[in-house]
Order: structure tokens, then sequence, then C-alpha cells
């Protein structure tokens, strides 16, 4: 507890989904020891971040840090096996004493306007909880223009006012609600034959992931947070989630 | 709520062409030919329902235009449904200026954007090259009262019950209803500022050079253009008025 609030259990929910996936944690991604992410103590930020590998997944990211005792930041990704045409799956969570800023997605790693196969598989699926979570209180689009270009029709963003202590579950819910709906695509996600298909979920990846590791934090964090953290952590965090 | 009489209702065309001016200094060449549909049947029209127009147009000494239509459609001196589009022709990557403005008494209904004509999330260049002007008019123009309401900005979100047609749209459109007079006023600012950053885009166009990714482009062009045509809700009214020859004549014309 800082600040005299309880944080969202937020990295407690989320592994405790993730863990029916039975993960193995990772050390290293592309030869950067991930080690230093686990526990960590820069200036007034302290947290911790692991990543993990699961059957059919790429990497799983998950953590969190409480910057100054005033501010919990949160997040999670999934980037799917490549032999897959899986979407990914990206959350965020941001609070403080009064407010809990979120958004949640599974962005879908072809062109889903043209691709309606890949849009009603994997996204209209999830329509019915973007259409309950349109009544969460403050709801908003998100507001980074570049994260938003990469967000799927069916992103949920807000700025959830904290007027009594259970709006921090119901800040909550479309995380779980989320990922929940990306770990039922699992079980019947097989591997992509068909060449073309391959080549436009490569490229699409490689794109998305470009972006994120370019932008993501750096949009995603207030500058004092990131400014404690230093370039460093930030690319370690580019590591574990992307 | 708001009840805006049938002769205070907003003249569209007028407003964008003659108040606005928005098309000065560019010369309009009446488009008589659109995908092998001879297109003056759509000029001006007149049935016991509906009266109106949609005119196209090419701009003169220019190869970047597909067409440029601008339209009102009046229904039984109930509501009038206008719509701006401005496409580029298929050697441009453009993106596509689409406007919607349905006017009843209580509000508008009112969708408008640049559509991607390729995925932005593949190509973030293409979000540099063509977002930038728009990105602080959208900030600007999503407080207009409607595209909020009770504390929840609900842009994007007002085509819940159609996916294709949020899939066409950028993260910077402009969708929702908007009642109150004066807004619908500030809506218009709003039509035309887009517009003019796409004019302006047009100047600044150049012709695509990679053919593999003009075929991408195409794809995604030819598809968005097709779901509009084919599955806008607003296409069973215009079949029901005017028969499926001239109604498919106008939604090609307004998409």
């Amino acid at each position: 507890m800082d600040a005299g609030v309880k944080w969202t259990p937020y990295p407690e929910k989320m592994k405790g989904l993730i863990d029916s996936l039975q993960p193995t944690a990772l050390q290293e991604w592309k030869g950067q020891n991930l080690a230093p992410a686990l526990e960590f103590a820069r200036g007034q930020a302290r947290g911790g971040f692991s990543a993990y590998r699961a059957d059919k997944l790429e990497k799983i990211g998950i953590g969190s840090f409480v910057h100054a005792g005033t501010r919990h930041f949160a997040f999670c990704s999934i980037m799917p096996g490549e032999a897959y045409d899986l979407p990914l799956f990206l959350s965020r969570l941001e609070e403080g004493k009064e407010e809990v800023i979120l958004l949640v997605d599974i962005i879908p790693t072809v062109d889903s306007l043209v691709d309606e196969e890949y849009r009603k598989k994997y996204i209209e699926s999830v329509q019915p909880l973007w259409d309950r979570f349109a009544a969460l209180p403050g709801i908003c689009p998100e507001e980074s223009d570049i994260i938003r270009s990469l967000a799927s029709i069916i992103y949920t963003a807000a700025r959830v006012p904290i007027e009594k202590e259970g709006m921090r579950l119901a800040a909550l819910a479309p995380h779980t609600e989320y990922l929940k709906s990306y770990l039922a695509f699992l079980p019947e996600a097989a591997p992509v034959t068909d060449e073309a298909k391959k080549k436009e979920l490569a490229a699409k990846r490689a794109a998305l992931r470009t972006t994120l590791r370019a932008h993501f934090f750096k949009e995603m964090l207030p500058g004092p947070a990131r400014e404690e953290l230093g370039d460093g952590m930030i690319e370690l965090l580019n590591a574990v989630y992307f | 709520m708001a009840k805006v009489a049938w002769n205070e209702m907003t003249a569209f065309a007028k407003v964008i062409v003659e108040d606005y001016k928005l098309f000065e200094g560019l010369e309009l060449v009446p488009l008589e030919t659109y995908q092998g549909m001879d297109t003056r049947p759509a000029w001006e029209f007149k049935t016991p329902m509906a009266t109106g127009f949609y005119k196209p147009y090419l701009i003169k000494g220019s190869d970047r235009i597909e067409k440029i239509t601008i339209g009102e459609l009046h229904y039984m001196g109930r509501a009038k449904y206008c719509a701006l589009n401005m496409t580029a022709s298929n050697a441009y990557d453009l993106p596509i200026y689409a406007c919607e403005f349905d006017e009843t008494a209580p509000r508008v209904g009112v969708t408008m954007d640049l559509m991607p004509t390729v995925d932005i999330a593949r190509h973030e260049e293409y979000l540099q090259k063509y977002y930038r002007e728009i990105a602080p008019l959208w900030r600007k123009y999503r407080t207009i009262p409607g595209f909020t309401l009770e504390g929840r900005c609900l842009v994007q979100r007002r085509y819940g019950p159609w996916p294709w047609a949020r899939e066409s749209l950028s993260p910077f459109s402009l969708d929702g209803r908007v009642e109150e007079k004066e807004d619908r006023v500030k809506l218009m600012e709003a039509v035309v500022a887009y517009a003019r950053v796409w004019l302006d885009l047009l100047k600044k166009a150049e012709p695509i050079r990679d053919e593999g990714y003009r075929q991408e482009m195409l794809r995604r062009k030819s598809k968005t253009q097709k779901y509009y045509r084919d599955l806008d809700p607003g296409g069973e009214v215009m079949k029901k008025i005017f028969g499926a020859e001239k109604s498919h004549l106008f939604v090609s014309l307004v998409f």
C-alpha cells in the first residue's frame, strides 16, 4: 500500500490467468539478460517484470512498478509464436489516488479490414466485451496517436474516476476479461500453412514489434517515471514485453 | 433535446462551397462517367419522396482525382442525408475523405474521416505522412457536445453493429450525434477543416512508385468501397426510393 491507496491487484490477477498455460520463465531474450528486471529499485521507482514462454506463444511479459509511492503502473503483453496467426494481447494500467487509466486490446496480425475471416474469428468474437465495457465510467479513446493507430476496432480505453474503492476492480475487469478471451483462442490455434499468409503475418508482426519497442513505454509512461527508470531499464522492458 | 426546423437545417453544399469557399482556386469540372456509369441522373433527381443531387467532379488539369462528390438527399421534408467524398486516383495512396452528415430535427448523425487506404499499423510512415495536420483538429473538434455523453467520449464507437465500418476508420475519425443548432454549425467548421487538410495533402501527393505497395493499397481501397456500396444501411433506403440501378450509381458516387 502506498499513498493510503490499496493498488489494483493487476499483477496477481493477470498472472493467475497466465499460470493456466504453465509458462516457463525466460532468463534472457536475444542475448539480453532479463534478470535485472525481475526486482528493481531505481530512485523512487520500485517493482518487477518477468517474461515467460508457453506453448504457441513466443513471449508473455507481465509486471508492475510504483513510482514515488503515488503512481502504480502495470503492463501485460503476449506475443504469439511466429507459426501462428494469433493476435497480440496488450494491456496497460496506470493508477493514482483518484483515477485509473487503462488500455486493453487484442491487436490483429493481419489487415483485419481486408481479411474478414480473421476479423470474425479473433476480433468480432470479442466485440461483446467491447460493448459491455462501453458502459465503464470514463470510457474514452486512447490518447496516444501512435498506439491508437495500432489498436483494433475492439480496444477498450478509459480514465476511470475512483469515486469509491470498488471502481479499481471495475477498471481491472476489462484486462482480465480480454485476457480470458485471448487465452480461449489458444487450444484451437494451428500453424499457418499458406505461404502468402505467412509472409503477411511476418510483415505485420515485425511492424507492430518495431512500433511498440520505439513508442509504447515512451508514450505510456509520464516523463518523471520514464526518467527515473532510465533508458537502460526501458530497453530491458522492451525485451521483456516485445 | 434540441429540435431544428426543416427550413433551418444545414444547407450542406452551400455552406461548404459558397460560405467556406472550400474549392476556391480549383476548377471543378463535372465527372460525366464513373466506373462505366452515366452520372447525369444523379446531378438532380426528384421523386414523390425525395429530391436532391449528387454531383461528382474532377479537378481540371489534375490526374490525381478519382472523384469529388458533394450531395444532398432531402427526404419528405423530414431529413437531409448529405455527403462529401473526395477520393484520389489509383496512382496515389491518399486516404479517402468521407463525410456523412445526416440531419433530422432532433440531431445530426455524422461521421467524417480521412480513411486510410493501407493498414496504418503495418505502415507507421503513413501516419506521419497523412495525419500530422489532422491530429490537432481531432483533439479540437471531438469536444463538440454530442461526441461525449454523460462523461463517456464515444468517438469511434458509433458504428457498434458494423465492424466493417469501424475497420475503415482512421484513428482520427469524428463520429457521433450532435443535437444543438450551434453545435451543428461548429460541426460544419470541422467538416471543412478536415477537407482543407485533404486538399492540401492532394497538392503535395506523389504517385506510388512501389507496385507491390500499390497493389496492397488497391486491395484495401476497393474493399472499403465495396463495403460501403454493398452494406451501408443507407443503401437499402436508396434502393426502395430509386430502384437498384440508380441507387448503385448514387452510393458509388457517395462512396
